[in-house]
């Protein structure tokens, strides 16, 4: 069927862009091919935790890029600012709201997503790699959570903050100068907010940011697993035979079927 | 490969350098921890070993290719080079040099940029940097009435400001013979919990009505039957010592002095057990250690090494 | 190390790459859609909290009292989904054992949850012939749950927040009219009795304390309370108690009321 001249003409206004970039940077092959990989057909709803997991985390970067113009992580003014950016600032309250429910979101998202992973054994060959990259995802995260708690400076922050660093305290042999590193000092100092602010703003979301980075390098290259009770699951055995009914099972829905449904008529 | 080692004094397989260069950058990291002398050992150590590692190794060092440099490069070899060939002498070629002096400069550089900065945000764990303990002026003897516990907020620090504010419960005990001298007694008991550092309670009335101040240090009186802490159920006696729950010794204490009829507070220390009360109370004293941390029994083994600056 | 397991799960994957490659449908728009509906949920789940946190109070205030170092009425908690952590602080309460709460524990579960693909290396992944795998992983939900409902709800009842309940007490059980012993009951909730012991349905019970809440019908007397509350051990012996000296004669006499006027609720 030949295009109409509509067509070509906005086909070539997509395209022409896009062949120059092309031509110039190698991406656009493989952005692609991103795009348009193939998955397998019984992909479950369950599998879209993992992105939700990430649209949590990047609504935290994001929010967090906008607190930290507002915030002064000083222990005499952080208080105060953080009501500054609640009451005053244009949408501040929405931001700052955003930001300390996406963080409890985040985190419930994570485990979620963990557990739909567990249940359909993706972490079994060759997942197992991206099993352990998500895990260490897990705690990380965490300690995201933790550090964040302490910036607003209230009651609930600095105690809560006192425990972990002590709970650090108590490891064998090291644990007391994990927590003299994390105070500034043998008593949470005034440094304390400043390093748990760089910690939560710069070192963590800088692991966090590469190991997603190499988590989803890997889900690209190994692809995601089909639901382990679909009859059509990616990578299922063929020289099972097929269980009664299955012949009506979605009807057409691969070339086999036809084969199959044959054989047991056959047997029948 | 097509070095030979006949005409070096080194035995084939491994030499013993590495593990002297092993050694001193171990007694090094110990010394940072321990003492300092050890560390200048452990440095030298480190030093002489390591130099004399890299000596055998460039001088064993085949060029990092296999075929003779120049042959790769595509010339000509002059007929020196070719003669030294011939015999199989080393010849070190360029490549190689090159490669070893950028791995070399490269592994100075990362050194010279992350040392410092690694050494800026743990070093001072080990040194003991910002851990200060002046003493605090909490006001005239009077304020403490004897036998009831005062609840003593202050400013551990002004250089700091609030975030030093500090509570100790003080008990005037009245008067305690030493060494034949009466001097006056007080039991002053740091208010954190040590099992994980929440702030303990007075169980009993508090009588507010009766508060006073001096100068940024507030006192109010209470008569608590013990302390409890609100995080893990942990619970002391009047002395400070543990009755139920996890802690894992006795409320750390702070040493004190008068001067001019005034309470002043001194070092802040780590208490095992307390036995009696009150004047006549036995205080087991230990240098100040995290909550948590068991100062005696056999789990004191799990931190052998002392936190500086406590 | 191509053992027959080995073999096994590489043709299988090797099976799914051509799958996929076969029967497979394109990323986009397929998953994206449905990737993009679940985070325009996630957005507007935030979004909702945010808007509902600024504008009622079911979420909790907007802010908490600034930060006081030495505060002496505090209770702290950390967030809530470090819960399950809190809570074994609070399981793991012999003074030996804080390194296991502490570190011990979650450390082991971190190396477990890490090197869970090298303990199963089974190939199979259909969910009823992995017995092993769901019946661990049905455990861990439901501990990590009542591990998090447990930190969440766990109190302690000192004193700061048992005072109010004085007047309540008063009205119950019936001795409102005499003041020595609403001072008793005052005391009782300010000395961290409530710690151990319960009382018309607040407190706890730790190390096996009774219920106090008709102490009174046992018919001990004023003195008997007294001399208990100085020395628990001389009137229960064994007991873990400790003793309440402390706070002077004249209180442990208001206390010692109190408690002989607990009958037992009246209605």
């Amino acid at each position: 069927m030949a295009k109409s001249t509509r067509r070509t003409q906005l086909d070539n206004a997509v395209l022409t862009p896009l062949d120059w970039f092309e031509e110039r940077t190698g991406l656009v092959g493989g952005v692609k091919y991103l795009l348009f990989r193939n998955v397998p057909r019984d992909t479950n709803w369950m599998q879209t935790l993992g992105a939700a997991t990430l649209t949590a985390f990047l609504v935290q970067a994001t929010t967090g890029v906008f607190l930290a113009m507002y915030y002064k992580p000083d222990p005499n003014s952080a208080y105060e600012s953080i009501q500054n950016i609640t009451n005053h600032v244009t949408l501040g309250w929405l931001v700052r709201g955003m930001h300390k429910w996406g963080a409890s979101l985040f985190i419930i998202l994570m485990f979620l997503h963990m557990a739909r992973t567990f249940l359909f054994g993706a972490y079994k060959y060759p997942r197992e790699l991206n099993w352990i990259i998500g895990v260490l995802l897990l705690v990380t995260g965490m300690a995201e959570g933790f550090t964040g708690y302490l910036l607003p400076w209230d009651q609930t922050a600095y105690w809560a903050t006192v425990v972990g660093i002590n709970i650090n305290a108590t490891a064998p042999i090291a644990g007391p100068f994990i927590a003299q590193f994390l105070q500034g000092g043998s008593q949470i100092g005034p440094d304390v907010l400043a390093k748990f602010y760089s910690l939560h703003m710069l070192v963590i979301p800088g692991a966090i940011m590469a190991m997603i980075v190499l988590h989803m390098y890997l889900v690209i290259r190994l692809g995601v697993t089909s639901p382990p009770w679909s009859p059509v699951a990616a990578g299922r055995k063929r020289d099972v035979e097929a269980p009664a009914g299955f012949g009506e099972y979605r009807e057409g829905l691969i070339r086999e079927h036809a084969e199959e449904r044959e054989h047991a008529g056959e047997e029948a | 490969m097509n070095e030979t080692q006949d005409d070096t004094t080194q035995t084939a397989g491994h030499s013993l350098w590495p593990i002297g260069f092993s050694i001193g950058i171990a007694v090094l990291l110990v010394g940072l921890v321990v003492s300092w002398p050890a560390m200048i050992v452990g440095a030298a150590l480190a030093i002489v070993f390591g130099l004399l590692w890299v000596r055998d190794a460039s001088r064993t060092h085949a060029p990092v290719d296999s075929a003779p440099a120049h042959e790769l490069v595509g010339d000509t070899p002059s007929p020196a080079r070719a003669a030294a060939e011939e015999e199989h002498l080393e010849t070190y070629g360029r490549s190689g040099f090159l490669t070893l002096a950028t791995l070399g400069l490269g592994g100075v550089i990362g050194a010279a940029v992350v040392l410092p900065s690694l050494g800026f945000a743990v070093l001072p764990s080990f040194t003991g940097d910002g851990v200060e303990t002046p003493s605090v002026d909490l006001g005239p003897i009077t304020n403490f009435p004897e036998g009831t516990f005062v609840i003593t907020t202050f400013i551990g620090n002004p250089k700091q400001g609030d975030v030093s504010k500090r509570t100790a419960y003080i008990r005037n005990n009245g008067v305690a013979r030493v060494n034949g001298k009466a001097e006056p007694s007080f039991t002053i008991i740091y208010s954190r919990c040590v099992h994980l550092g929440c702030p303990v309670q007075p169980n009993g009335p508090t009588f507010p009505d009766k508060a006073v101040t001096y100068k940024d240090v507030s006192l109010t009186p209470v008569q608590p039957a013990g302390f409890g802490c609100p995080c893990h159920g942990g619970a002391y006696d009047t002395e400070g010592n543990r009755t139920a729950g996890p802690p894992v010794r006795s409320l750390d204490r702070y040493a004190f002095s008068i001067v001019n009829g005034n309470l002043v507070l001194g070092r802040h220390f780590s208490v095992g057990n307390v036995e009696g009360t009150g004047a006549d109370a036995k205080i087991s004293r230990y240098r100040v250690a995290y909550p948590g941390v068991h100062v005696d029994g056999v789990e004191r083994w799990l931190y052998p090494i002392p936190v500086p600056g406590s | 190390m191509a053992g027959k397991l080995e073999q096994e799960k590489r043709a299988e994957f090797k099976r799914y790459k051509a799958d996929v490659k076969k029967e497979g449908k394109p990323f986009f728009p397929y998953a994206v859609f449905h990737d993009t509906i679940m985070s325009l949920v996630v957005v507007g789940v935030i979004i909702g909290l945010a808007v509902i946190w600024k504008n009622t109070d079911i979420l909790g205030p907007l802010y908490q009292a600034k930060a006081d170092p030495g505060t002496t009425n505090f209770v702290p908690r950390p967030d809530w989904f470090f819960y399950f952590l809190f809570y074994l602080l609070r399981v793991f309460k012999w003074p030996e054992t804080v390194v296991l709460g502490t570190v011990g524990v979650p450390t082991l579960c971190i190396v477990l949850l890490i090197g869970l693909p090298f303990f199963d290396r089974r190939p199979e992944r259909t969910v009823l012939r992995r017995p092993v795998a769901m019946v661990a992983a049905i455990l861990v939900v439901i501990s990590m749950g009542v591990l998090t409902w447990k930190g969440a709800t766990a109190k302690e009842a000192l004193g700061s927040e048992t005072v109010s309940l004085v007047p309540t007490w008063a009205a119950k059980q019936g001795f409102a009219g005499d003041p020595v012993a609403v001072a008793g009951a005052t005391l009782f909730a300010q000395s961290g009795c409530l710690n151990c012991h319960s009382y018309l349905g607040t407190g706890s019970h730790n190390l096996g304390a009774p219920d106090l809440s008709a102490e009174g019908s046992k018919g001990r007397g004023i003195a008997w309370q007294i001399a208990h509350l100085t020395n628990p051990s001389s009137k229960t012996p064994g007991s873990p108690m400790p003793s309440f000296a402390a706070l002077g004669v004249e209180n442990l006499t208001k206390i010692a009321t109190f408690l002989e006027a607990s009958k037992g609720p009246k209605s």
